[in-house]
């Protein structure tokens, strides 16, 4: 059954024990981050805190909705302790449906509204997140709703937003983003304002999507409807005819200004720095702020692995990949964004290997915008989700030499990139490589090293003798 | 009462003592603290000791405290935005406003 929105869901994380309540107060300003960010490097639960400093009982905040894999399990209804990649297959197989919204008149995250002069963004407890932020950010974990005017298209993103004033907004989607396309196509060129509306507090599916790579022009509430098995309802925003989840704990409205600007950032970020993204990101003019009664603010204080971004993009990019590298001709096996790499470090592996598929891996992940910087090649017997297996074939089979291939690019590259310096990620300037830790495909078989493994070293015949005595041998373990 | 206010720098060697266009956020404890402004102000490296002087805390593009905060003197705020499109740089437009 798919939640009917985060209370509900928060109901599930509590009844699993992957929830804990904080009735104390807590201070907004860097005790709700600290707190957060020490129990995601302890692989802790989700934190709701229910009593804010300086805001009425009842405005909450809840820290990490899928920041580790047993919420995201949850999140898709499977078993809490389903594998990484039982996980990764639900969502590639749920994935491929599609269910329409729903239109409702009235809705729960309209329950409160101030509109134009009477918004307040102050009255909304956004947390100082990371002591030398550049201000409160009040979207780390949300839905940013953007309209094509020509074609109609919705898109659904999340990016980062800061309480900037009362009614104004700052942010920083990428400038090689799907918004910040549609802002330099469709609304620059014309001076004119773009609506936006910023959906906090949504069932937790719909924040994956917004996750999620979809390209232009698909409609990614269909995709949120098909992950969750029921249609998302939607209502009309209070001052632009964008839709919005209904069942949303806040939503802000505004426009995104054309002609006017003010300084953003910086963000301790997904990549786990505060790398000095700042200055160069969007001005939003806040129209309306809507939410439920006793409203519940979703936060992610990223940092250093785990947390949702890094936990979510490995699901939902590793998905993305793939099909994009089958569409490719790539013959990829499978596609694991370990969360310790925090979608910097790709591993694929396939189903044959050799530099020339190395190169045409490579040539996916660089094709476009560049948000990888590292990809490892394995062969088909090499488990992609097993890290130790991936060390083991890095370290083993990419040849010093002649096994990385490197490509540069200019003005499409990931601006939030540690290694970069500052003048090439503010001109999007970088770099990625592709380590082959594939055998070569010129090499013939009888020349290829034969792994030591009890599997690939003995007969099946012994194999089959040592697994049915294991018991009797006196050992433990798996027979 | 002083006030206090923290501003972000790509660096330190940005900022010039005298007269400058700048945003900076209102350290003032409670629901409103980090609000930011955009002013004109007087800035002087020396710790201030006026009536009017107020403690100016200087950030770099990543965070970094400078652990010596300067004097500021508001001299006029202006509205929260310069003129620019989305993903220019702000502190280029801020020189316009000098």
């Amino acid at each position: 059954m798919p939640f009917a929105d985060l209370r509900d869901f928060i109901s599930a994380l509590e009844r699993s024990g992957d929830l804990v309540r904080i009735g104390q107060e807590v201070d907004w300003d860097l005790e709700v981050g600290a707190i957060s960010r020490r129990v995601f490097e302890q692989g802790g639960p989700a934190l709701l805190f229910e009593r804010i400093k300086d805001y009425p009982n009842g405005y909450a905040i809840l820290n990490g909705p899928v920041g580790t894999w047993r919420r995201v399990a949850i999140a898709l209804d499977l078993d809490p302790n389903s594998s990484v990649r039982e996980i990764y297959a639900a969502y590639t197989e749920r994935r491929e449906r599609k269910i329409p919204q729903a239109t409702v008149s009235s809705a729960p995250c309209q329950e409160e509204v101030m509109v134009g002069p009477d918004v307040d963004l102050y009255r909304l407890p956004a947390p100082m997140v990371h002591d030398g932020d550049g201000g409160r950010y009040i979207g780390t974990w949300d839905v940013v709703i953007t309209k094509d005017p020509e074609t109609g298209w919705t898109n659904w993103g999340m990016y980062r937003f800061m309480t900037h004033t009362r009614n104004m907004l700052v942010g920083w989607p990428q400038a090689t983003s799907q918004l910040a396309l549609m802002m330099k196509n469709q609304f620059l060129p014309h001076n004119r304002a773009m609506p936006i509306a910023i959906a906090i507090g949504c069932d937790p599916l719909c924040h994956m999507v917004a996750t999620d790579p979809f390209k232009p022009g698909e409609s990614e509430v269909e995709y949120a409807g098909g992950l969750r098995g029921a249609a998302v309802g939607l209502v009309s925003c209070k001052t632009h005819d964008l839709m919005v989840p209904a069942h949303a704990e806040i939503v802000i409205e505004g426009e995104v200004l054309p002609d006017r600007i003010a300084l953003e950032g910086p963000f301790g970020e997904y990549p786990g720095y505060r790398s000095g993204t700042m200055g160069e990101g969007v001005l939003v003019q806040v129209t309306a702020v809507a939410h439920r009664r006793r409203p519940i603010l979703t936060l992610s204080t990223l940092g250093i692995p785990p947390d949702d971004s890094s936990i979510a993009a490995s699901l939902t990019a590793a998905t993305a990949m793939k099909r994009g590298l089958m569409r490719r001709g790539v013959p990829v096996k499978e596609v694991y964004v370990p969360p310790e790499g925090v979608t910097h470090l790709v591993v694929v592996s396939v189903e044959r290997g050799g530099r020339q598929v190395a190169q045409q891996v490579l040539d996916f992940f660089t094709a476009r915008r560049v948000m990888v910087s590292k990809v490892v090649v394995v062969d088909r017997d090499v488990d992609a989700f097993d890290m130790a297996q991936v060390i083991h074939a890095f370290a083993t089979k990419c040849h010093p030499g002649k096994g990385m291939i490197v490509q540069h690019y200019e003005g499409r590259g990931n601006a939030l990139t540690p290694c970069y310096s500052a003048e090439e990620r503010r001109k999007l300037n970088g770099a990625s490589v592709v380590f082959d830790a594939t055998w070569p495909e010129e090499w013939a078989e009888e020349a290829i090293p034969v792994k030591a493994s009890f599997a690939t070293t003995y007969p099946e015949s012994v194999q089959e003798k040592v697994r049915k005595n294991w018991r009797s041998y006196g050992l433990g373990g798996k027979a | 009462m002083k006030r206090e206010y923290v501003t972000f720098v790509r660096k330190i060697s940005d900022l010039a003592e005298g007269r400058q266009a700048l945003f900076i956020k209102d350290l003032s404890p409670g629901p409103r603290k980090y609000d930011t402004k955009l002013v004109r102000a007087e800035l002087a490296r020396r710790s201030g000791e006026g009536p009017d002087d107020n403690v100016l805390w200087i950030r770099s593009e990543t965070g970094y405290l400078h652990p010596q905060p300067w004097t500021i003197r508001i001299l006029e705020e202006l509205p929260p935005h310069v003129a620019g499109q989305p993903w220019q740089d702000v502190f280029a437009s801020l020189k316009q406003l000098k």
